[in-house]
C-alpha cells in the first residue's frame, strides 16, 4: 500500500515541479561563428538578470526558464530559430542577443506571431519598424553616429575627418548618422573608406589615411577589427584621435591593440565610472559571475532582460499582448541608463563617451543633447 | 609616396597569400586534392605561435615549434583524411576537406575560446627603415621569410635528389615508384613542407594583427583557391607570382576601386578576367 501510494505520488510531484512554476523566455544569440564572443557576453548578461529575478522569487512565483538558440549572427538561422521558439517552445516573449542582420530577420517573425521581442544591442533602424511588438533597449546606429559627429566637432573641436566604415548594417547605420549630423558641427569629411568584417590587414587604407592627414578618424567596427586597425594606424605614425563606438567596447579591444589603444575614444551605453548604484552593482556582479571584465554587450543583455522581466511582473499574466503593453510603459533604471520607449519602441538615453586610459575604459564625457539624440518616431 | 606605400602593402599581403597558397598548390600538384583544410592549419600555426610565445617569450622558438607541429598535423590529416579516399572521385576528398576545415574552426573555438588570443608582449613592433621605406620589423620579416622559404623550396626542388623524386612523383607516380622512389614518403614530406609554410604564414599574421581567432582561416580558405588556379594548378612559381600580383592589385583596389568592388571580390574578378584570357591559368605552359 505504501509503495502504491509512493508510485502514484512521485510522478505527480515531479509533473507539478515542471509544469506549474516556469515561464519561458526565448533568446537568440551567436554562440558560434565570428560573433560568438559578443554573443557569449550578451548571454551572460541576460543570464545574470534571470538569476537575479529568480532569486527574488521569479515572475509572480514562476521561475524564468531561458531558452537559448545559436543563430551564428545569420539571418538565415534567425528565422527558423524564431519559429522554433514560438511554435515549439511556446515562449511568451523573446530577446535578441544578436547582431543587426539576424535581429532584423527575427523581428518580422515575432511581430507576425505577436510575441514581444526586444533587441538588446542591434543597431539597424529597420528592426523596430517591424511593428509594435518589437522594442530596442540600445541606441539606434544613426543616433550613435550623430553623437560621434558632435563628439568630434563640438567636444574635441576637430574639423577634417576621415571615415573608415565597416561594410555591414552596423557600420553603415553609424556612418549614415555621422554624415547626417556632420554639417551641423561644421565637419568636413575628407574621405570615406570601407572594409569588410573579415579584414584584419588595413595596410592600404592606413597608407591612404596618412596621406589624407585628417584631424580625426571616425572608424566603425567591432573590437576584433578595431583592435588591428587602431594598432596599424598608430604604427604608421598617425596620432590624431580615433573615435570608435560600442563595437569597440570590450576589454578584448585593449588586449589586441595594446599600447596603441591608449587615448581611443568611443561612444557607448555603459559608463564604467558611473556613480549609479544600478550600474555599479551590475558591474561587480557580472565580473564575479563571468570572470572577465564587463562590456557593452553584457550590460545590454542584462538591460533587455531586466526590462522584460519587469514588464512581465507588471503584466501579471503570460498573455503576450499584456506583456507588450507593459513593455511599452517601461520606466526603469538599468545598467545602461534610464529606459523608456517612444511609440516606435526606441529608447532615448544619454550617450556615454569613454576613453582608454592606463589599459581600461574610463569616463570621458557624456552627450546629453536631447534633440540630436532623439530616435525616430512612428 | 602613397603609390610606393600601397605597393609595399601589396607585397606584404602578397607574401602572406604566397606562403599559404604554395602549400596548397604542392598538395594539388601531387595528389589532385583541393586541400581546403590547409587554411585550418594556417590558423593552427597562428595559435601555436601565440601560445608558445606567451609561455616562453621567444618568438623564434614559437615559429619553429609551430612549423614542426603544424607540419606533423598536415601529415596526420593526409594519413587519416585523404589517404583512405585517394581512389575516390576528386569531389570526395574536397568535401572531406571542407568538413575538416569547419570542424577545425569549431575546435579552435572550443579549446581556445571565442574571443581569440593575443600576445601578452607583442614582439617585433619596432619601426625599421630600409631604403627609405619605413615598416615594422614584423612586416619586414614577413616579406623576408616569404622570399627566404620560397628560395629554399626552389633549391630543394631543383638541386636535390629529394626534389627530383618529388618532381618525378608529380609527373608519373608509377614510373617514379618503379625507379625506386618511395611515393608514400614523398607525400608525407609534401604535406609536412606545405603545412609548415602555412604555419609560418599564420605566425606572421598573428604578429601583424596581435590576434588569432577561430575564423582567421576563412578568407584564406577561398582566396588561396583563386590564387592556385591563377597560378596554374600545381605550379609553385606561378602560384607565387599570382599571390603577389593579387596582393598588389588588392592594395590599389582597396583605395581606388572601393566604390565598385569589395576587396575580397577583387580576387575573383581578377580570376575571371585572367581565365577568360588564359583558361589554363596565367603560368601553366601546357
Amino acid at each position: 500500500m505504501k509503495y502504491l501510494l509512493l508510485s502514484v505520488l512521485f510522478p505527480v510531484f515531479f509533473l507539478g515541479l515542471v509544469h506549474a512554476d516556469s515561464v519561458k523566455i526565448g533568446f537568440n544569440v551567436p554562440l558560434t561563428g565570428f560573433a560568438a564572443a559578443d554573443g557569449k557576453s550578451a548571454l551572460n548578461g541576460a543570464k545574470l538578470a534571470v538569476k537575479q529575478a529568480n532569486q527574488a522569487g521569479g515572475i509572480n512565483g514562476k521561475m524564468i526558464e531561458l531558452v537559448v538558440y545559436d543563430d551564428q549572427a545569420s539571418p538565415k538561422q534567425a528565422v527558423p530559430i524564431s519559429n522554433k521558439l514560438i511554435e515549439k517552445d511556446k515562449v511568451v516573449a523573446a530577446i535578441s542577443g544578436s547582431y543587426s542582420g539576424a535581429t532584423r530577420a527575427a523581428a518580422g517573425v515575432f511581430q507576425s506571431a505577436e510575441i514581444p521581442y526586444i533587441s538588446a544591442y542591434a543597431v539597424h533602424p529597420e528592426i523596430t519598424k517591424a511593428g509594435n511588438y518589437v522594442f530596442r533597449t540600445s541606441f539606434m546606429g544613426e543616433v550613435q553616429g550623430r553623437a560621434g559627429a558632435k563628439l568630434i566637432g563640438a567636444t574635441l573641436q576637430r574639423k577634417r575627418v576621415v571615415l573608415i566604415t565597416l561594410k555591414n548594417d552596423f557600420g553603415k547605420s553609424l556612418a549614415a548618422g555621422f554624415k547626417e549630423a556632420a554639417g551641423q558641427f561644421n565637419l568636413q569629411i575628407v574621405n570615406e573608406y570601407e572594409y569588410s568584417i573579415k579584414d584584419r590587414q588595413f595596410g592600404p587604407i592606413v597608407a591612404k589615411v596618412k596621406a589624407d592627414a585628417p584631424e580625426a578618424i571616425y572608424a566603425t567596427g567591432y573590437f576584433f577589427t578595431a583592435g588591428p586597425l587602431v594598432s596599424q594606424l598608430r604604427a604608421a605614425g598617425i596620432t590624431v584621435p580615433v573615435i570608435g563606438q560600442e563595437g569597440y567596447d570590450s576589454e578584448q579591444f585593449i588586449k589586441i591593440a595594446g599600447k596603441a589603444s591608449e587615448g581611443t575614444i568611443i561612444t557607448t551605453s555603459l559608463d564604467r565610472d558611473s556613480n549609479s548604484s544600478e550600474t555599479r552593482s551590475f558591474i561587480s556582479e557580472f565580473e564575479a559571475m563571468a570572470g572577465h571584465k564587463v562590456d557593452m554587450v553584457a550590460a545590454s543583455g542584462h538591460t533587455a532582460m531586466k526590462v522584460l522581466v519587469a514588464a512581465m511582473k507588471k503584466a501579471g499574466t503570460t498573455s503576450p499582448s499584456a506583456i507588450r503593453n507593459a513593455i511599452a510603459q517601461t520606466n526603469l533604471v538599468a545598467s545602461t541608463g534610464s529606459i523608456s520607449f517612444n511609440d516606435l519602441g526606441e529608447v532615448q538615453k544619454n550617450v556615454q563617451v569613454q576613453v582608454v586610459r592606463d589599459g581600461d575604459f574610463h569616463y570621458h564625457s557624456e552627450i546629453r543633447d536631447q534633440v540630436l539624440l532623439a530616435p525616430p518616431t512612428r | 609616396m602613397l603609390f610606393l606605400d600601397l605597393l609595399i602593402q601589396g607585397l606584404l599581403q602578397g607574401s602572406i597569400y604566397g606562403l599559404i597558397a604554395v602549400g596548397l598548390t604542392l598538395v594539388y600538384g601531387l595528389l589532385r586534392i583541393l586541400h581546403v583544410a590547409h587554411a585550418g592549419l594556417f590558423t593552427l600555426g597562428g595559435y601555436i605561435c601565440v601560445i608558445v610565445t606567451n609561455q616562453t617569450s621567444s618568438f623564434l622558438l614559437a615559429v619553429l615549434t609551430s612549423m614542426i607541429l603544424v607540419g606533423l598535423a598536415g601529415m596526420i590529416i593526409y594519413r587519416i583524411c585523404y589517404q583512405p579516399i585517394l581512389d575516390q572521385p576528386p569531389f570526395v576528398p574536397l568535401i572531406a576537406s571542407i568538413g575538416l576545415f569547419i570542424a577545425m574552426e569549431e575546435l579552435f573555438r572550443i579549446f581556445f575560446g571565442a574571443y581569440g588570443l593575443s600576445f601578452t608582449e607583442l614582439p617585433l613592433q619596432e619601426p625599421l627603415a630600409l631604403m627609405q621605406i619605413n615598416l615594422k620589423q614584423a612586416e619586414w620579416i614577413t616579406i623576408a621569410s616569404s622570399v627566404g622559404f620560397v628560395a629554399m623550396l626552389a633549391f630543394l626542388a631543383n638541386r636535390t635528389k629529394l626534389g627530383l623524386a618529388w618532381k618525378a612523383t608529380v609527373t608519373d607516380p608509377e614510373i617514379a615508384s618503379s625507379f625506386g622512389v618511395n611515393i608514400i614518403q614523398v607525400r608525407y614530406l609534401n604535406f609536412f613542407i606545405g603545412s609548415s609554410l602555412a604555419a609560418v604564414s599564420g605566425c606572421m599574421m598573428a604578429v601583424l594583427n596581435n590576434l588569432v581567432e577561430p575564423t582567421m582561416g576563412s578568407v584564406p580558405s577561398y582566396k588561396m583557391l583563386a590564387i592556385i588556379v591563377l597560378g596554374g594548378l600545381g605550379n609553385v612559381r606561378g602560384t607565387l607570382i599570382a599571390a603577389v600580383l593579387l596582393g598588389i592589385i588588392e592594395s590599389y583596389g582597396t583605395i581606388y576601386l572601393d566604390d565598385l568592388l569589395d576587396r575580397d571580390s577583387i580576387a575573383f574578378v581578377f580570376l575571371i578576367i585572367a581565365l577568360m584570357i588564359r583558361p589554363q591559368g596565367l603560368f601553366q605552359r601546357h
